[in-house]
């Protein structure tokens, strides 16, 4: 129940954030109230950018009085509409908090506030630390570094040192009731550098889709930058052998980001899949010799590889490989949505027959791609349907093919990532009830007014 | 000739993602889109227009002062252009906020401060948008004994001629040393303002006016020393469908083959240190990057340091798409951020080419005591000693 007219929350609003930085403008509202995937729009009340944590607390405590939705954003480039309001509400924008605020070069952690970009610790890394990386997605740069690490996101070291989660040491939160939670080590220490050894709660806030609190400061590690980086491109004709293939190359420990992707064009690459294989070292030596054994493996298992040049190369050894947001325009159309998930390795050739059906039977052509994590501990899959936005028939299609790409990821034991509206509704139907139970308890004594992100993972 | 740009940009306007590459520097360091780094909301970033654009078109958004202030809220710096991954919808993006300014113009949204443009420049005492009488230039061609009919036309601009001076004397001094037969015309507004700014209504007739002017003299090229009219004459009138019959060039690339063709030598020594900005009208409109810089490394003595972001990847000065009239205090500011990257450099000397960069630029050395030295590179090369060669 509101007690404030919409006129009066807006004047709290400003009062907190200054009033340049909210909006209830129709301009504003019809922007946040979509993102570029497929997700129908949803209406959005206001839209606040807060500079500080104390504005954060601030906010927190008027949506709790007035009981509004609060939905935290960071690029909003999930496609999934996960930033999208389901109940309408506050979109808070984290853009202005995007400061770096320590990187500790001998401890590898970088301490940051939620709206620093991925494009922006990537080019502020480079410049000022060339021999540290951080782990970052093939999303656009305008992602940011908290959103990803919060959804299990994947990128280029993910196959080397797991999902962009596992990598968080630890989080300082704007919980739902308005006070600051700290977790991992800094709840003991200065230092950001571990997530234990304490009980570790930070799993509580990850893919829960800014259900449990605001994060105000993420600590995630970073990595060594080796000074060579090359990639072994090649295709296997057939699928079954491919978990075995993608399983020899992890035991060797050589390689950093393993893909496989597999499309009908052109035709006669129908029954192929392409293997892109990415290495680094810091020795002309070293990179030899992980070319030299990464290809065995190949041979061994007849891939063949074949040599990569000019543009194709670039675009597959950008970081981020800019190439996959192209997928938008292939029906010319300015947008695509995926349907990733988490599978075991041995599901691939499943995947990719179950997956090229989904397609086809949607219309589509078959774009699928797999990334291996944490040594083939999991595999991300994906399934691509670019849709052309100003089609509404092109729009429903699409919502279908999603629909039917998860349930086909649940039956063949994956979970979907990162999933919209349909693809939670479809998971928890499938979850364990003492799971869900615990779960939906955990969160109300979290958030006892249902103030975050409502609509999002909801237990009925 | 047609009135109106295409429409061809109402059918391809809903292929923009809203990616957001578009907001960036090549190496993602920052944000480079100077709409969307001041106002922040994803609204006023380049896919954010895009979507509004299409909400237009598609009825689910109605014209409104609040909307069309988002549209008219840009530099058309053309970074987006610059950055978007999509080959074959990122040459259209800044023509599409013009196309879509013009709506908002039709629809009665042209902000008050813009309009001031069109109601100056089409009054018949001024034909310029700076309310200025015109100046039919005669008193110039008699003080430069200059022909009524000759092989070039120097199209001198409205900012050249009403605002930056010492740019139109320095250019007409080196035309001069340099031995070029040319001539001037009466000139009317080339209609970058107007264009920039989605008025319309009277460019085809001036842009008919110019181009008579300019075959009336006899000439096969046009020089200028304005960007923005650079611009104009070289890309806008054949979209408006005019066929130009001469040829179009900034005055500096007369200078760098006059270097090139050793007809013209710098003698004398410059011993400053110098940066240089590249105008977005020549860079990233018209990929006009290393003509200032070849011009520069002629000069003997000089120490040129570039700015980290430079060429495609500059930092606008804030002054294009109607801002500087619409946004004045915002329009300074960026070009206080421009100065402040000049300043790590070291250099005391910042230069450019166009008078519009140079008008602002300058507004913010003065405004935030930043210290610079701002010249035009064509005024910096009339201050040296030239040897002329036949
Ligand atoms: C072309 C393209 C390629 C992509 N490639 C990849 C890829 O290779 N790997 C990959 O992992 N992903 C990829 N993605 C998906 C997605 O863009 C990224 O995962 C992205 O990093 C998400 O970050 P974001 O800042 O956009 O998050 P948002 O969409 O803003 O947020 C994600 C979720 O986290 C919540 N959230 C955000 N910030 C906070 C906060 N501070 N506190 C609490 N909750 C918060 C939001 O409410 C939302 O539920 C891709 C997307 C596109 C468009």
């Amino acid at each position: 129940m509101n007690y404030l007219n919409k006129d009066e929350i807006l004047t709290q609003l400003e009062k907190i954030s200054g009033r340049d930085f909210v909006s209830n403008k129709t301009g504003d509202l019809f922007i946040y109230s979509q993102d570029p995937g497929a997700s129908e729009s949803r209406p959005v009340d206001f839209v606040v950018l807060p500079k500080t944590v104390e504005e954060i607390q601030k906010i927190v405590k008027l949506a709790n009085s007035e009981k509004i939705p609060l939905i935290p954003m960071g690029g909003g480039l999930t496609l999934s509409g996960l930033i999208i309001p389901v109940r309408g509400g506050i979109v808070l924008d984290l853009k202005r908090m995007n400061q770096i605020l320590e990187i500790n070069e001998l401890n590898r952690y970088a301490l940051l506030e939620p709206g620093v970009t991925t494009g922006m610790l990537k080019a502020y890394l480079s410049e000022n630390y060339p021999e540290l990386q951080p782990p970052i997605p093939d999303a656009p740069p305008s992602a940011t570094i908290a959103g990803n690490m919060l959804i299990h996101g994947s990128g280029s070291l993910s196959q080397k040192y797991g999902c962009h989660s596992s990598m968080i040491n630890g989080l300082e939160v704007v919980l739902p009731t308005g006070e600051i939670g700290k977790f991992g080590s800094c709840a003991v220490s200065e230092y950001w550098f571990s997530k234990g050894p304490i009980p570790d709660l930070i799993g509580l806030f990850t893919s829960a889709f800014g259900t449990m609190g605001i994060i105000t400061k993420i600590s995630i590690k970073l990595f060594p930058r080796p000074k060579f980086r090359d990639m072994i491109f090649g295709f296997t004709k057939g699928f079954s052998d491919l978990p075995k293939l993608m399983s020899k190359i992890t035991f060797t420990e050589l390689a950093e980001d393993i893909m496989i992707a597999k499309g009908d064009v052109p035709e006669a690459y129908k029954n192929f899949g392409m293997l892109m294989v990415y290495f680094a070292g810091n020795s002309k030596d070293e990179m030899e010799f992980k070319r030299k054994t990464i290809e065995k493996i190949f041979k061994d298992h007849k891939a063949q590889v074949v040599p990569l040049v000019g543009k194709a190369r670039e675009r597959l050894m950008a970081e981020p490989q800019y190439g996959a947001a192209l997928a938008a325009d292939w029906r010319k159309g300015g947008g695509f949505e995926y349907v990733g998930s988490f599978i075991p390795l041995e599901k691939i050739p499943e995947a990719i027959e179950k997956g090229t059906t989904i397609s086809r039977k949607y219309g589509l052509l078959t774009s699928l791609l797999f990334r291996l994590i944490g040594r083939g501990h999991a595999v991300m899959f994906s399934v691509t349907f670019p849709f052309n936005r100003s089609d509404s028939k092109d729009m429903i299609n699409t919502r279908k093919g999603l629909e039917d790409a998860d349930k086909m990821i649940l039956e063949i034991g994956g979970i979907p990532w990162k999933a919209e509206l349909t693809g939670q509704k479809l998971i928890l139907e499938k979850m364990d009830p003492n799971f869900k139970k615990l779960f939906n308890n955990i969160r109300n004594i979290f958030d006892p007014n249902g103030i975050m992100n409502p609509g999002n993972w909801e237990v009925q | 000739m047609t009135s109106e740009v295409s429409q061809d940009w109402k059918s391809i306007v809903h292929r923009c993602f809203r990616c957001g590459y578009c907001k960036f520097t090549h190496s993602y360091s920052d944000f480079n889109c100077p709409s969307y780094k001041e106002y922040k909301f994803e609204t006023y970033s380049t896919g954010g227009r895009m979507w509004l654009i299409y909400g237009l078109i598609n009825n689910d958004l109605k014209w409104s002062q609040d909307l069309a202030n988002v549209l008219y809220a840009c530099p058309t710096c053309g970074n987006c252009t610059e950055n978007c991954k999509f080959e074959k919808f990122k040459g259209f993006l800044v023509d599409i906020i013009e196309a879509a300014r013009a709506e908002a113009f039709n629809n009665g949204f042209c902000p008050e401060n813009q309009k001031f443009l069109l109601e100056r420049t089409r009054n018949s005492n001024n034909y310029n948008p700076y309310g200025e009488k015109n100046s039919d230039n005669s008193e110039l061609k008699k003080k430069y004994n200059l022909p009524e009919k000759a092989e070039w036309v120097y199209y001198i601009g409205c900012t050249s001629n009403y605002r930056q001076q010492d740019l139109r004397d320095a250019t007409l001094r080196l035309l001069k040393k340099a031995g070029i037969d040319f001539t001037l015309i009466d000139e009317h507004c080339c209609t970058s303002p107007l264009i920039r700014t989605g008025q319309n209504e009277i460019v085809p007739d001036f842009i008919n006016y110019n181009i008579n002017q300019i075959r009336n003299a006899g000439a096969s090229k046009v020089i200028t020393s304005c960007a923005g009219c650079y611009r104009t004459l070289k890309k806008d009138y054949e979209k408006f469908g005019a066929d130009l019959g001469f040829e179009v060039f900034h005055t500096g690339e007369l200078i760098k083959k006059l270097l090139k063709e050793g007809k013209i030598k710098i003698l004398s020594n410059y011993e400053n240190i110098v940066t240089y900005h590249d105008p977005c009208h020549l860079g990233r409109h018209m990929d006009m990057y290393e003509v200032p810089r070849d011009i520069i490394k002629s000069i003997p003595g000089i120490k040129f340091i570039e700015m980290k972001r430079n060429r495609e990847n500059a930092w606008c000065c804030g002054a294009g798409g109607g801002v500087k009239i619409g946004y004045p205090d915002w329009s300074v500011e960026i070009s206080k951020e421009r100065l402040e990257e000049a300043k790590e450099t070291g250099a005391t000397v910042l230069t450019s080419m166009c008078p519009f960069c140079r008008t602002n630029l300058s507004d913010a050395n003065k405004k935030f005591n930043m210290g610079f030295e701002i010249i035009d590179l064509i005024e910096l090369i009339d201050q040296l000693e030239i040897e002329v060669n036949d």
